[in-house]
């Protein structure tokens, strides 16, 4: 596969594996697949029952991470805690507006994507979901919320990126993507960098991929080339979180 | 210390291939090792040079090890042998380099691991110098102290490694390790990444000796694509 090929098909940094099951196995949503959602839906579309979600988030990880973690949980106005943990992880569910600013699932309500974040990723990638979160709730837009974080990001008031991150999303519950089995269990990197060659991501055989953080296509919204270099990296792993094993993807 | 707890992390299922993966400059020339002292050097050396080249690049899928810096083991330490174009470095490590205590001395060691950038700048000049030391006659006592005095750099962020290949003897205690990745950082609690916790996928040492922990992170296929179950 090509790196042009794997990049057609790398729609979120939630969705990188599924999407890549999806290539493989099935045809194309019905939708048109520029614009299968084009505005936000009802808030009530996204929130779900407290416990199932703390349980879903839970999920992300193997049992002897999770459980000492803390948990947060969709509101009306952004995520706010509902377990406090005592290891430094904090796990939650994604909302679709997690991935990147143009990715045509954006405003998916389905997408539920469980992650547990290790304590430099809960400290320096977590505000950034909280921010972006608390604005689309209230009402902005892309274009403004991506003004309000360049804002922060230019005041210092959202941290820089630590080095160490990494997010276990090995729940079975997930749901990441509308393509193909919809789910696959990895782990997620985030690194300063602007492409995923340093860690030789999208490349033939390569068990890495490699997202921009921000952006597919940095042409949708051009201001967002201003953002500091910021890449997912995704390595798929054999096993769910409870242990059984997964679809070799 | 170190011997109780890597036996205890060898329970688990790819314990062997972080036991191997962790450079061993601790107490080598313990009485019950097989390989007390170092062999005459040409048991280190490859004798065709396009197979050592050939096993290097095979830690890396083609799409990596193609453009990357080769080295070879020369009698005085690893010398560059294809200069490369996109950063990696591929090389075979031997037993000083990558094999558990026992086998420091072992010299059918086959180690091939293609290292990124960040980590030919740090993680591979460890590498390297225990090499020459070790080539050089150099006790392990001594190579520790040159790491006890810092005299090589910490680990660069996003330092990492392929370790892939199909081939490649890790050892007489695990001869053949499954395909994996490794990351690499000084001083860091392997907790920080829930390593060695039940059902985490990713497999972790921490060395304070040498100021590094390494991650180990097992792959679903070899670099060539077919899969490692």
């Amino acid at each position: 596969m090509t790196r042009n090929q794997i990049h057609s098909i790398l729609l979120s940094a939630f969705a990188v594996v599924a999407a890549l099951i999806a290539a493989a196995s099935l045809p194309a949503a019905a939708q048109d697949p520029n614009q299968p959602y084009p505005t936000m839906a009802p808030v009530e579309q996204y929130l779900m029952d407290r416990d199932t979600e703390i349980a879903l988030a839970r999920s992300a990880a193997p049992d002897a991470i999770s459980h000492d973690a803390s948990v947060i949980v969709l509101t009306r106005h952004g995520y706010e805690t509902a377990v406090e943990g005592k290891n430094g992880w904090v796990c939650w569910v994604g909302r679709g507006w997690m991935a990147m600013f143009d990715n045509p699932e954006f405003w998916n309500p389905k997408v539920r994507a469980a992650d547990c974040l290790n304590p430099p990723a809960a400290r320096s990638v977590l505000p950034y979901a909280y921010k972006r979160t608390e604005l689309f709730l209230a009402g902005h837009s892309k274009q403004e919320v991506i003004a309000a974080i360049k804002a922060a990001i230019d005041k210092k008031e959202l941290p820089p990126l630590e080095q160490g991150t990494v997010s276990y999303m090995m729940s079975k519950g997930s749901y990441l993507t509308d393509n193909g089995g919809h789910n696959g269990p990895h782990l997620m990197f985030y690194q300063t960098a602007k492409d995923g060659a340093a860690w030789g991501a999208n490349l033939t055989n390569s068990p890495v991929l490699a997202v921009n953080y921000w952006y597919n296509s940095a042409e949708t919204y051009p201001q967002l080339k201003s953002f500091p270099p910021l890449s997912v990296f995704l390595i798929g792993v054999d096993k769910w979180s409870d242990g059984t094993q997964a679809p070799s993807m | 210390m170190r011997k109780k707890k890597v036996g205890a992390i060898a329970i688990k299922s790819f314990a062997l291939l972080v036991v191997l993966g962790t450079a061993c400059l601790a107490k080598a020339q313990d009485a019950t090792t097989p390989y007390p002292n170092m062999a005459p050097v040409d048991q280190y050396l490859m004798t065709d040079q396009g197979a050592e080249i050939a096993l290097a690049r095979s830690a890396a899928p083609d799409s990596i090890s193609r453009d990357a810096d080769v080295l070879i083991l020369g009698r005085h330490g690893f010398e560059t042998a294809v200069k490369g174009k996109n950063g990696f470095v591929c090389i075979v490590g031997r037993g000083w380099t990558s094999a558990a205590d026992p086998e420091y001395w072992n010299p059918k060691v086959r180690v091939p691991m293609c290292v990124n950038a960040a980590g030919a700048r740090s993680y591979l000049l460890r590498i390297t110098k225990i090499t020459e030391l070790a080539l050089a006659g150099h006790t392990l006592d001594q190579v520790n102290e040159a790491i006890a005095k810092k005299e090589l750099p910490p680990m660069e962020p996003g330092a990492m490694c392929y370790m892939m290949g199909k081939q490649g003897y890790g050892g007489d205690s695990a001869p053949h390790w499954h395909s994996h990745l490794m990351f690499f950082y000084s001083d860091t609690d392997p907790a920080i990444w829930g390593a060695n916790l039940p059902g985490s996928p990713v497999v972790a040492i921490a060395d304070p000796m040498e100021h590094l922990t390494q991650f180990v992170i097992p792959t679903q296929k070899w670099s060539d694509g077919t899969e490692d179950r």
